[in-house]
């Protein structure tokens, strides 16, 4: 297994809207929605919760209008795995 | 420094003796549903223990060989018989840690198995929670047989993995006591502490376990901790949308309403609306609100503003300002005169205690 992370701070991402074998712990009501990479918290290991280790963890920053009706300027941060995000492109 | 902030229902005081109830409801209902059902299903399905066991523990148990057993209300009156059903609940709870992996490491079951079993992905697993109707003495008296009939399966189902060889009588015992000796909530010295001393709040930002290891508070074996503050220009709230996660080892229990649905999908749908209509919680249209789902191993509390006025007080009496919602973002830590005002009423809220891991 690479220690490397895909992503950085800062990185425009999207996430993929299915992802059958994936960690089932994507929301529904983020996928297919841009964000960006707030923190990258790498590996991390929690043998009480689930066995083996999963793919590198990230705090994906949505603005709330992405995600929900909502408009103004609040903010919803969700934790991600490296699997389940794309890169989007500087002009994306 | 943070502003007033105005009465929350949910925290309850004593003289809300529907509220309490309806806490114990949805709080059982949750166990019951989501923490203990699936669980026992899951073993049914490997055939660790059968329906039929559990019939056959049932009709020739021994009242010496029981685990559970139930004390009187210890006074005729409301708050007595509300604490009385609080308290069973309490047991309840205790008795589900007993059969977890953890005191049965034959059973090797991890939490994930269990959300997949309850339908935290898949809707067709759910387990239906019960609706509650009535006036307050109806819904006392069906909650009291709820409970009666919940911890009933739970006691024979203990009996039944003790028959089937997969648990000891005497360690299991060993663990019961175990699981009485909690801890106090460790929210209150924490905040306190990161109030006074800024190289511990940087420490506890930046580092999160590592800050709480060297100042002395245990953990359990939990991921990672993040902790995220709250200024004069955003405010943090925290959430599990996909099932309850929280920093339990540290904080204890959450309340019953960070587990129920309705927050968990109001939360990120309309922030704003939901603290309001919740938790009466206006936030000034210049802060930011920011939403923290914990999806995964990391695990959230906010580090609540430090209240006007408090500049002289000692960590010790800092310490009381801080709520169980404020470390949620479902309020503020209290003015001083709020705190005086809960004592002088005797309204001070119970803190969860913290069992051990």
């Amino acid at each position: 297994m690479s220690d490397e992370q895909k992503f950085k701070i800062g990185d425009a991402v999207m996430v993929a809207v299915e992802n059958p074998d994936g960690n089932p712990r994507t929301p529904k009501y983020i996928r297919g929605k841009r964000g960006v990479v707030a923190f990258a918290h790498g590996r991390l290991e929690n043998s009480r919760d689930h066995r083996g280790i999963h793919d590198p963890l990230y705090t994906v920053r949505f603005d709330l209008s992405e995600v929900s009706g909502c408009r103004g300027g609040d903010t919803v941060l969700v934790d991600v795995h490296e699997e389940w995000l794309r890169r989007l492109n500087a002009d994306a | 420094m943070s502003g007033k902030h105005g009465h929350k229902p949910f925290e309850g005081h004593m003289h809300d003796y529907m509220a309490h109830i309806q806490a114990v409801e949805e709080d059982l209902e949750y166990y019951r549903a989501k923490r203990f059902e699936p669980r026992v299903i899951y073993l049914l399905r490997r055939g660790v223990v059968t329906f039929y066991d559990l019939l056959k523990v049932r009709a020739t148990l021994k009242k010496q060989e029981r685990f559970f057993s139930r004390a009187k209300p210890q006074g005729k009156n409301i708050e007595a018989r509300v604490r009385y059903l609080e308290e069973w609940l309490d047991e309840y709870v205790k008795g589900i840690a007993l059969v977890s992996a953890r005191t049965v490491e034959a059973l090797d079951m991890v939490t994930e198995d269990n959300r997949k079993e309850r339908g935290d992905y898949d809707d067709f697993f759910k387990i239906k929670k019960k609706e509650h109707h009535g006036n307050l003495e109806e819904r006392m008296a069906a909650l009291q047989q709820d409970l009666s009939d919940y911890t009933e399966l739970l006691e024979v189902f203990v009996q039944a993995l003790i028959q089937r060889g997969w648990a000891s009588r005497k360690e299991l015992a060993q663990r019961w006591q175990q699981l009485h000796e909690e801890r106090p909530w460790a929210g209150g010295v924490i905040v306190a502490k990161a109030w006074s001393d800024p190289e511990f709040k940087r420490a506890l930002l930046a580092t999160g376990r590592e800050a709480l290891r060297e100042m002395g508070v245990h953990q359990g074996k939990v991921g990672k901790l993040v902790v995220v503050e709250n200024t004069d220009a955003v405010h943090n709230v925290i959430v599990c949308t996909l099932c309850s996660c929280y920093p339990y080892d540290i904080l204890g229990d959450t309340p019953w309403w960070y587990k129920h649905e309705s927050y968990r999908t109001k939360i990120v749908q309309n922030p704003r609306a939901c603290v309001k209509e919740m938790f009466h919680l206006e936030i000034p249209a210049e802060k930011e609100l920011r939403v923290w789902d914990s999806t995964s191993d990391v695990r959230y509390f906010v580090l609540p503003q430090r209240p006007a006025g408090t500049e002289s007080m000692s960590e010790e009496a800092l310490a009381k300002l801080v709520t169980v919602d404020s470390l949620i973002g479902a309020g503020y830590a209290l003015e001083p005169a709020e705190q005086r005002a809960r004592e002088a009423a005797h309204a001070e809220p119970e803190m969860p205690r913290v069992r051990p891991d």
